[in-house]
C-alpha cells in the first residue's frame, strides 16, 4: 500500500518536474526569439560595416546574406575615422564624446542638487515648485525648439559646445528622479548629520550623494542617451565642424539622390560603442535602480 | 618669473596681432546640402576662392538634405541668413516673396549669365518682376528607363525621340507584358522609395498629371480646386494607384535601386538624371534611356534642381556673387558634376557632356529640356502645394479614394494661400 502512495508521489513529482521542465524550455525558447529580434539588427549593422559596396549592402537587406560577409574590410572604418578634412568624422565623433561629458557632468551636479533641496530643503513653496517642475516634464522639446534657438543666437551662443551643452543640463524629468530618490532615504540620516552641525550642502554631498548611485546611473544612462542622440538641435544651433556631433555628421551619408551605406554603417557602428561602453559601466545600478523603484512603487 | 611673463606678453601679442589679421577679413557664409562628395568638393573649391582671394574667409555651412528647410527656418528666425545659400528650385518664389533672396544678376559674370540655358534661368527667375534670383551649374530630369533584354522580350518598341515617346496605351501594355515577363519581378520601379519627405513625388509624378491635361494648380488663377481634383488628374492617379494595385510597381519599402540590383528584378525605371551612373555602370548595354510617356494630350517632363542665390541679408553681396561664378567656372567643381551624371544648366558644361549631347546615351533627356519641361509651380505657396500634393499621393497609393484625396489637397492649397491674402502680388495676377 505504501509502495504504491510512494510510487503515485514519485509519479506526481515526476510530472510537476517534467511540467516546470517544458515550461523553462518555452521560456528560453521566447527569450532566445526576444534576444534575437533585439540582436540580430545590431548584428546586421556591425556585418554591413564591413561590407565595401554601398549598393550590395542594400541589395542584401531583405535576405539572409544581410547577415553574412564574405569578404570583410575595415575601408569603411578608415573613411569614417579622419581627424581632420571636410569629412572629419573623427572629430564629430571627439565633439560628441566632448558633449556627452559636459551634459552628464554638469547634469548629475545640477540636477541632483535641485532635486536635494526640493525633497530636503527648507525653501519654501518647495510643493509648489516641485508641481511646475512636473508640469514643465509634458511639454514636448520640439514645441520651444525654436523660441530657445532665437534665445542662444541673441546671447550669441550659436555654433559654440556651450549651446549644445547648457540647454539640456538641467531637465525635469532627472529633477524629479533624484527628488524622489532623496525622498525616499530615511529622515534619521538628514537629521543626525543636521545634529552634528553640517550644512546642508554637506549633507548633501558626503551623505546623501554616496547613497544615490543608482539614481545617479540611471540619470547618466539617460541623459547619455538623450545628448549623444541629438540631432535636429544641433543642426539648428551650430554653423560649422567646429563644435557638430557625430549624428549630424552621419546625415552626409544620406544625400538627395543617393545614401552611402556602407560608411554611414560603419559611423553608425562607432556611434554605438561609447553607449554601449556608458550602459555597460551603470548597467549594475540603472537595473537596481528600476527594480527598486518597482519594489518601493 | 619675469622671463615668463615676457614670453607670455610676446605670445600674447603675436595672437592680437594674428587675430586682428584674421578679423581684416571679409567673411562669407555659404550654406549647403549634399552627399560626402560633395561636401568635400564644395570645401574644395572654397581653398581654392580663398588662395585666389586672400583677404576673404568662406566659412561653409552645412546641412543635411532632410533637414534643410528647417536649418534654414532657424538662420532666418535667429537673423542668421548665409551670405550665399543653396536653394531647391521650387522653392524660389516662396524665398523672394519672403525677402529672402535678392536679384542676382549684377552680382554674377556675365559669362556665366549668357551661358545659362532656358530651363536655367526659368528655375532661378521670379516670376513676378522677371528677375533672375538664382543660378545653378546644373538643372535636372527624368527619363524612362529600361533594360533592353526584358524590352525585347516583349517586343516593345523603343522610341528614338521625344516625339516618339510612348503613349498611355502602349505604356500600360508593356507593364502588362512585362509583369507576365520571368525573372521580371515588377514591371516598374517608380522610386517610391524617396519616400514623402523628399520632393521627388511631386517633382517626379506631377508631370504625368500635366501630360495627362491637368495640373497641380491653376496656374492663371492659382486656385487649386477645380483642377488638381479634376478628372484628368483624378484619372491620371487613378492609373497609377492601379499600376500600385496590380504590383507593378517596386514598393516603397524595397529601396531605390531595384532597377539596377542583382539579378535586375524591376524592367522599367522612372528615374531621375543622377541614377544613369550607377544603372549603366551595372547593366552595361542593356540600359535603354527612353523620353517619358505622354499620358495625354503632350508629354511633359519635369525640371529645376539645387541652384545657388544670395540672400538679402548679406553685407558682401559683390564677394558673395564672386563666389558663385568662381565656383561655377571652377574646373574640378564641373569634373565632379560630370563624374555625378549632372544634368547641364550651363550650356559651356553641355557641350563639355558627352553624356548629354547629340548621340550620348542621354540625350533624350537634354533634348526633353527644350521639348516637354515644365517647372514646378513658381508659387509662395508652393511648400504648402508640395506638401499636399505628397500626402495625397501617399494616401492614394495606399488605396485610398482619389478624388476625396486629391480635393482635400486642393482644399489645403487654397486654404493657404486664402490665409495668406492670395500672396500679393500673385492674387493681381489672374
Amino acid at each position: 500500500m505504501s509502495d504504491l502512495v510512494l510510487s503515485a508521489t514519485q509519479m506526481e513529482v515526476k510530472r510537476e518536474r517534467s511540467a516546470i521542465g517544458s515550461l523553462r524550455l518555452v521560456q528560453t525558447a521566447c527569450i532566445l526569439v526576444i534576444a534575437l529580434v533585439i540582436v540580430s539588427p545590431l548584428f546586421m549593422l556591425l556585418v554591413a560595416s564591413l561590407k565595401d559596396d554601398r549598393f550590395q549592402i542594400l541589395a542584401d537587406m531583405g535576405s539572409f546574406r544581410a547577415f553574412w560577409v564574405s569578404n570583410p574590410t575595415l575601408s569603411n572604418f578608415a573613411e569614417v575615422g579622419n581627424l581632420s578634412g571636410e569629412l572629419a568624422y573623427g572629430r564629430y565623433l571627439l565633439n560628441s564624446l566632448f558633449i556627452l561629458a559636459c551634459t552628464v557632468g554638469f547634469g548629475l551636479i545640477v540636477n541632483s542638487m535641485a532635486g536635494f533641496v526640493l525633497a530636503w530643503g527648507s525653501l519654501r513653496g518647495r510643493a509648489l515648485i516641485l508641481s511646475v517642475v512636473i508640469a514643465l516634464y509634458v511639454i514636448p522639446q520640439e514645441s520651444i525648439i525654436m523660441p530657445l534657438v532665437i534665445m542662444v543666437s541673441r546671447a550669441g551662443m550659436t555654433d559654440t559646445f556651450a549651446v549644445q551643452i547648457v540647454p539640456w543640463v538641467a531637465s525635469p524629468l532627472y529633477i524629479f528622479l533624484f527628488y524622489q530618490f532623496f525622498a525616499q532615504l530615511p529622515k534619521e540620516l538628514f537629521e543626525a548629520a543636521e545634529m552634528d552641525g553640517a550644512s546642508v550642502f554637506r549633507i548633501y554631498r558626503s551623505i546623501f550623494l554616496p547613497l544615490s548611485l543608482p539614481a545617479l546611473a540611471t540619470v547618466s544612462i539617460l541623459m547619455g542617451i538623450e545628448a549623444w542622440n541629438q540631432y535636429l538641435w544641433p543642426i539648428l544651433v551650430t554653423q560649422t565642424d567646429y563644435a557638430r556631433p557625430i549624428a549630424v555628421a552621419i546625415a552626409t551619408f544620406f544625400g538627395q539622390d543617393s545614401i552611402y551605406w556602407d560608411r554611414a554603417m560603419a559611423a553608425s557602428v562607432l556611434m554605438m560603442i561609447p553607449i554601449l561602453a556608458l550602459y555597460l559601466a551603470f548597467q549594475r545600478w540603472f537595473v537596481s535602480s528600476f527594480v527598486g523603484s518597482a519594489v518601493k512603487g | 618669473m619675469g622671463k615668463r611673463l615676457l614670453q607670455a606678453l610676446i605670445a600674447s601679442a603675436a595672437l592680437g596681432v594674428v587675430m586682428t589679421h584674421a578679423e581684416a577679413k571679409t567673411v562669407i557664409q555659404v550654406m549647403h546640402q549634399g552627399d560626402p562628395g560633395w561636401v568635400t568638393t564644395y570645401g574644395d573649391v572654397a581653398k581654392r576662392f580663398e588662395a585666389a582671394n586672400p583677404d576673404v574667409d568662406v566659412e561653409l555651412i552645412y546641412a543635411p538634405h532632410d533637414a534643410y528647410n528647417e536649418k534654414f527656418s532657424a538662420a532666418v528666425m535667429s537673423k542668421q541668413l548665409p551670405d550665399v545659400m543653396e536653394l531647391d528650385a521650387p522653392f524660389l518664389a516662396n524665398y523672394v516673396w519672403s525677402g529672402y533672396l535678392q536679384p542676382i544678376k549684377p552680382l554674377i559674370d556675365q559669362d556665366i549669365l549668357e551661358d545659362m540655358t532656358e530651363s536655367n534661368v526659368a528655375q532661378g527667375t521670379y516670376p513676378i518682376d522677371k528677375e533672375l534670383y538664382a543660378v545653378g551649374l546644373t538643372d535636372s530630369s527624368v527619363v524612362l528607363y529600361g533594360n533592353r533584354k526584358y524590352l525585347e522580350a516583349v517586343g516593345a518598341r523603343i522610341p528614338k525621340g521625344v516625339d516618339d515617346a510612348w503613349t498611355r496605351e502602349e505604356f500600360e501594355g508593356y507593364l502588362e507584358k512585362l509583369s507576365k515577363l520571368e525573372g521580371v519581378k515588377w514591371p516598374i520601379d517608380t522610386f517610391r522609395g524617396y519616400g514623402i519627405k523628399t520632393e521627388w513625388i511631386t517633382y517626379a509624378y506631377g508631370p504625368i498629371l500635366q501630360s495627362a491635361g491637368c495640373d497641380l494648380i491653376d496656374r492663371k488663377t492659382w486656385k487649386s480646386v477645380g483642377t488638381l481634383d479634376s478628372d484628368p488628374c483624378v484619372n491620371a492617379l487613378t492609373m497609377m494607384q492601379k499600376w500600385v494595385k496590380n504590383g507593378w510597381v517596386v514598393p516603397q519599402s524595397s529601396g531605390t535601386n531595384q532597377f539596377f540590383a542583382e539579378g535586375h528584378p524591376a524592367a522599367l525605371a522612372f528615374g531621375g538624371h543622377w541614377i544613369y551612373a550607377e544603372a549603366a555602370a551595372s547593366m552595361k548595354d542593356d540600359i535603354v534611356v527612353m523620353p517619358l510617356p505622354k499620358f495625354g494630350p503632350k508629354g511633359v517632363s519635369p525640371n529645376g534642381t539645387w541652384i545657388w542665390g544670395i540672400t538679402t541679408a548679406s553685407e558682401h553681396p559683390d564677394i558673395a556673387g564672386k563666389f558663385v561664378s568662381f565656383m561655377l567656372k571652377d574646373k574640378q567643381y564641373r569634373d565632379y558634376a560630370k563624374e555625378d551624371s549632372a544634368y547641364p544648366g550651363l550650356k559651356s558644361f553641355a557641350a563639355d557632356s558627352p553624356l548629354y549631347n547629340v548621340g550620348g546615351p542621354m540625350a533624350v533627356a537634354f533634348e526633353q529640356a527644350s521639348k516637354t519641361a515644365i517647372a514646378r509651380p513658381p508659387h509662395p505657396a508652393y511648400p504648402a502645394i508640395t506638401s499636399a500634393f505628397m500626402g495625397a499621393v501617399d494616401e492614394i497609393f495606399n488605396d485610398g479614394d482619389v478624388k476625396a484625396a486629391l480635393t482635400a489637397a486642393a482644399e489645403k492649397i487654397d486654404e493657404d494661400i486664402e490665409e495668406n491674402d492670395g500672396y500679393p502680388p500673385f492674387d493681381d495676377q489672374q
